[in-house]
């Protein structure tokens, strides 16, 4: 039942800037998560939801009540962290009890609620042991019990996954997102992992240099990325981005010609396109948008991505699984058109 | 196969002729006290060797019956527990502060506390002799308390701080986050994560104290304030001489305590003397 309303908000320490002008309205029960590079301003922006780091200016709103000047422990967040923070002199039982000791819960009721939060994060069997003596996921697993047991206004999240292992981390992305659909709280993630930013969040925050770049549902960052850097961040491989010219509508730079534009620019541009929009023609033909050498072939199993010294740009492709070829091989290369994606040259805003 | 199990048992032989050796060296001072304690004074003071040595306990008799043994071991242990109890009291939140907070000139107050360090004890010998008399403590072990406290304040401060700083700040954010007020963030997380630091730095404070004797001396003035070192220094000068088997006892006495400390929490000591190497 919490809304973040997070309003003009800037935080320096000095002459730096962490974060500038940020605005963002988080609605009940969403998960949100703030993706970007390290630096770009995502974990300070999350440390002053906590209450953990005081904005320079502009205000932090939850549940329509200013909360600048609450203190952390009054906010009613709880918070997990990439090194999980478990109190190392604590068993995982009183680990979890902390927050409801803390917030004078009734001691009758605070066993009950352990056990709760333990069971569902599948760690019943450990509460007797020590932190130290558990593996990297069941410590994890045991930040999670702590921050689900007292049923918080808000969960953040900072790069909880970030210290596992990828099989793993997969597991936990699973049940991280089952249990916020489950308790239904307003939950702000932060991760650099784009992977992990599609798959949890209901929209995505895309920040850079301590500024917003994009505000979205993963569809929308994904199918309509608005500056070169959403769209050369989201997407693995990431968006091809190929220097031209635009000229009469049409497309060209060394090796690629492509037709059919109908936006009103001329000059310089930057053309993307998705490694998964490009397809390997069989023979040269008129539908064929580009021409290049075979740079390297990397099958994955459930596809081949391969890499096309396209003049001066190497351009990823992911053809089909059972595509194999020498390398130096010449291929003909034809692009959705109905997915292309133009941007200023210059400032690498989105041209529509 | 053999030649593997052959290896293996020289290192292991070799591993304990080392620490063996080690050992020895180590106990080797204290079995002389004591061979020296429990020996007539004739016999310690023969120049010939002698082979076959005969117990006497004249000496264990003598420090008991001709000074108040008892009583420089209780002040002893009680100055030295009192100054250590003193020391954590205040080194404790001062090293959380000095570790943890951001204020003007922290890092000036660190340094002024550690420069206290630098001191030459000489130089404050009478400054403090005349405060403890304008305050009537001289020779009172509460004097000898506040004395050793402050000598060890500085050195306890700076090991505590170190192993504070070793502390990831996320379980302090963890902490707050969970409704934790800075008290009990600084009683239920930080003191027990530090707590092998607390107990080095309690142990370093102890021995400095048990081997103080300027301050000791210059406060002491009857035995009602004498401590160990002090007792100690009495046995070597008036119209008996050197005392030698009752100094080897008491010099043993002396050591006891302190022993008997380190022994009892030898595990945490030795994890806390290495974690901060490792880590720092």
């Amino acid at each position: 039942m919490a809304r973040i309303q997070l309003s003009g908000i800037q935080k320096q320490w000095g002459d730096v800037w962490g974060v500038r002008d940020v605005n963002i309205d988080i609605a009940d029960e969403e998960l949100v998560v703030l993706l970007g590079p390290s630096g770009c301003g995502k974990t300070t922006t999350m440390r002053m939801i906590a209450g953990l780091e005081d904005p320079t200016e502009g205000e932090i709103i939850i549940d329509g009540e200013v909360m600048n000047e609450v203190d952390a422990r009054d906010r009613d967040v709880a918070m997990v962290f990439q090194g999980y923070a478990l109190y190392p002199n604590m068993s995982i039982y009183e680990n979890i009890r902390f927050p409801l000791r803390m917030r004078n819960v009734p001691k009758g009721v605070q066993d009950r609620l352990v056990r709760r939060a333990a069971d569902m994060v599948e760690m019943g069997d450990y509460l007797e042991r020590k932190p130290s003596a558990l593996s990297g996921g069941q410590r994890q697993r045991a930040a999670l019990a702590r921050a689900v047991v007292r049923e918080p206004q808000v969960f953040l999240m900072d790069e909880p996954l970030s210290n596992l292992d990828a099989k793993l981390r997969q597991a936990m992305r699973v049940q991280i997102k089952h249990l916020q659909r489950q308790l239904k709280i307003t939950t702000v993630y932060v991760t650099h992992d784009q992977i992990e930013a599609m798959t949890l969040a209901d929209r995505i925050v895309i920040m850079q240099g301590g500024t917003i770049q994009q505000i979205g549902t993963p569809d929308e960052i994904y199918s309509d990325p608005e500056n070169t850097f959403v769209a050369g961040f989201i997407g693995a491989p990431p968006m091809n981005l190929i220097s031209g010219h635009i000229h009469k509508g049409i497309f060209t730079a060394e090796n690629i010609k492509i037709p059919g534009f109908n936006m009103q620019v001329e000059g310089a541009i930057k053309l993307g396109v998705r490694p998964e929009d490009c397809t390997v023609m069989d023979a040269k033909t008129k539908t064929s948008h580009m021409t290049g050498k075979v740079f390297s072939v990397e099958p994955t199993g459930d596809s081949t991505y391969l890499t096309l010294h396209v003049g001066q740009n190497k351009i990823e492709i992911k053809a089909d699984r059972n595509y194999r070829a020498d390398l130096g091989l010449i291929e003909e290369v034809e692009l959705d058109t109905e997915r292309l994606y133009l941007f200023d040259a210059e400032n690498g805003q989105r041209v529509r | 196969m053999a030649a593997v199990k052959r290896t293996k048992g020289a290192n292991l032989f070799i591993r304990y002729l080392i620490l063996g050796s080690w050992a020895l060296f180590c106990i080797g001072p204290v079995l002389w006290f004591l061979s020296i304690g429990f020996r007539p004074r004739t016999e310690i003071i023969n120049p010939q060797p002698i082979y076959l040595p005969t117990f006497s306990l004249d000496a264990w008799h003598m420090i008991w019956s001709d000074w108040p043994m008892a009583k420089y071991l209780r002040n002893s242990v009680a100055a030295i527990f009192g100054s250590v109890a003193i020391d954590l009291a205040l080194a404790i939140p001062a090293a959380y502060s000095l570790a943890r907070y951001k204020y003007r000139g922290r890092d000036d107050i660190g340094f002024y506390i550690l420069s206290t360090r630098m001191m030459a004890p000489a130089i404050v010998a009478i400054p403090i002799f005349f405060l403890f008399r304008n305050m009537g403590l001289l020779d009172t072990i509460w004097a000898l308390m506040l004395v050793y406290a402050a000598i060890n304040l500085s050195i306890v401060t700076w090991i505590i701080r170190s192993y504070m700083m070793d502390i990831p700040k996320e379980l302090e954010d963890a902490a707050r986050t969970d409704g934790a007020s800075d008290l009990r963030i600084l009683w239920e997380i930080i003191i027990p994560a530090v707590l092998p630091g607390i107990i080095t730095a309690a142990v370093i404070a102890m021995i400095f104290a048990i081997n103080e004797f300027l301050f000791t001396l210059l406060i002491a003035s009857t035995p009602d304030a004498y401590t160990m070192s002090v007792a100690l220094a009495n046995f070597t000068g008036g119209s008996d001489g050197l005392i030698y088997n009752a100094i080897a006892l008491v010099a043993f006495l002396a050591f006891v305590p302190v022993f008997l400390v380190v022994i009892a929490i030898q595990k945490h000591l030795s994890r806390g003397l290495t974690m901060g190497a490792v880590k720092g």
